[in-house]
């Protein structure tokens, strides 16, 4: 008895500021937890009304499954962009690869016909500061910028504002711009014949 | 150090870390002081753990809600100053035998410092790697930015810079007393 009595005697601090400190969290973890997923979803229309700003609302179309050659099959969700009067102003998706560093996950706008590509914005990435990570920067994501939907190809050197299916690649970092390339390359086209496949692509619209 | 050396790359997240560190450093402080008497020698490790890891966990919630984008730039530091020795060391130097106003105003003191320090590094970083200071450039157009800096080893060689300068400060002023 005498035990038990010790032992509250010289816990009981330690047991009644774990209870108190355990329910300010779950307060706090209570109030944030809607803003910290709503965030989340947020990050991503931020990013396709950025690359689509004609469209005021973005509708999820559907998710294909993407065949590539670095991995098995890949998830991914189609996105349409719709415009304040109901027209279709372009299509989003999201895409990801290997880079350098690790994983890099894209988000690629194309326009409404799939013809040229609006451009893409990172969503995640860990490629080496001040080499790698310039694939977020505009010099770069503007070539991709009204370059055709087909097959693209990096470039050792050029002209990064001619606006072709030539991407300058990022000196010092050429394999993170080529993994972009590459992520691209991987998932529009077969993305676009599943989506003619289901007759989403059909009368221009 | 470890957070020190990884959040000074840019002002902008420097100066978010630093207030982080003032959230938890005055909380954690206050609590302490506050139950000061009733702390047992044995187990007031694991009261200030507590104590101070709760307040990391609600700041780092607070910036996953408010400030996502810092909260990305930030990634694992901000959890990581649950284990920031300033806290753990004021906690035990100054809150756990201090009343409640002389540790309120250490950790406003320390906080300062740390502010100060992370800043600086953080203001010479950016300028040299990016050209710029809180995003806004600074330099001319013929600057060619020193990546090397925004990486880690551009925060140890500026951090040792540093402190070789502030030797050489104290060097001096010992040998002008003298």
């Amino acid at each position: 008895m005498s035990k038990i009595k010790y032992f509250i005697q010289q816990s009981w601090l330690l047991i009644a500021s774990s209870l108190f400190f355990g329910l300010l969290l779950a307060i706090a973890d209570a109030a944030w937890a809607p803003m910290i997923e709503a965030n989340k979803t947020k990050e991503l229309d931020n990013l396709m009304a950025e690359l689509l700003p004609d469209a005021k609302k973005f509708q999820l179309v559907g998710q294909f499954q993407i065949e590539s050659p670095s991995r098995q099959s890949e998830q991914i969700n189609l996105y349409k962009g719709v415009s304040a009067s109901g027209q279709n102003t372009g299509w989003a998706f999201n895409a990801s690869g290997f880079g350098f560093g690790g994983e890099i996950e894209l988000v690629v706008a194309i326009d409404n016909d799939f013809k040229k590509i609006a451009g893409f914005k990172v969503l995640s990435s860990i490629e080496t500061p001040g080499f790698g990570d310039q694939i977020k920067l505009s010099w770069y994501r503007g070539q991709f910028i009204g370059a055709p939907a087909e097959q693209l190809q990096l470039e050792r050197t050029g002209n990064p504002e001619k606006i072709d299916d030539q991407i300058v690649a990022i000196t010092g970092a050429t394999i993170s711009s080529q993994a972009v390339v590459n992520i691209i390359n991987n998932t529009l086209l077969p993305l676009r014949t599943q989506m003619q496949q289901k007759g989403l692509l059909t009368g221009g619209n | 150090m470890c957070p020190t050396l990884a959040v000074t790359a840019a002002l902008k997240p420097a100066l978010t870390m630093s207030v982080a560190v003032i959230f938890v450093l005055i909380c954690s402080n206050v609590v302490i002081s506050s139950i000061r008497h009733l702390l047992k020698p044995h187990l007031r490790i694991l009261m200030f753990t507590l104590i101070i890891a709760s307040f990391v966990t609600i700041a780092d919630l607070f910036l996953k809600a408010y400030l996502p984008n810092m909260s990305e730039a930030l990634g694992p530091y901000v959890p990581l100053i649950i284990v920031n020795c300033i806290i753990m060391c004021r906690a035990e130097a100054c809150a756990s035998k201090n009343g409640l106003v002389i540790s309120i105003l250490d950790a406003l003191g320390m906080g300062a410092g740390f502010t100060i320090s992370l800043c600086v590094l953080g203001v010479i970083r950016e300028i040299l790697s990016t050209g710029a200071v809180w995003e806004i450039p600074v330099m001319p157009k013929s600057f060619v930015p020193w990546a090397a800096l925004r990486m880690p080893v551009g925060a140890f060689i500026t951090l040792g810079l540093l402190i070789a300068l502030m030797n050489l400060i104290i060097k001096k002023r010992a040998t002008t007393a003298a």
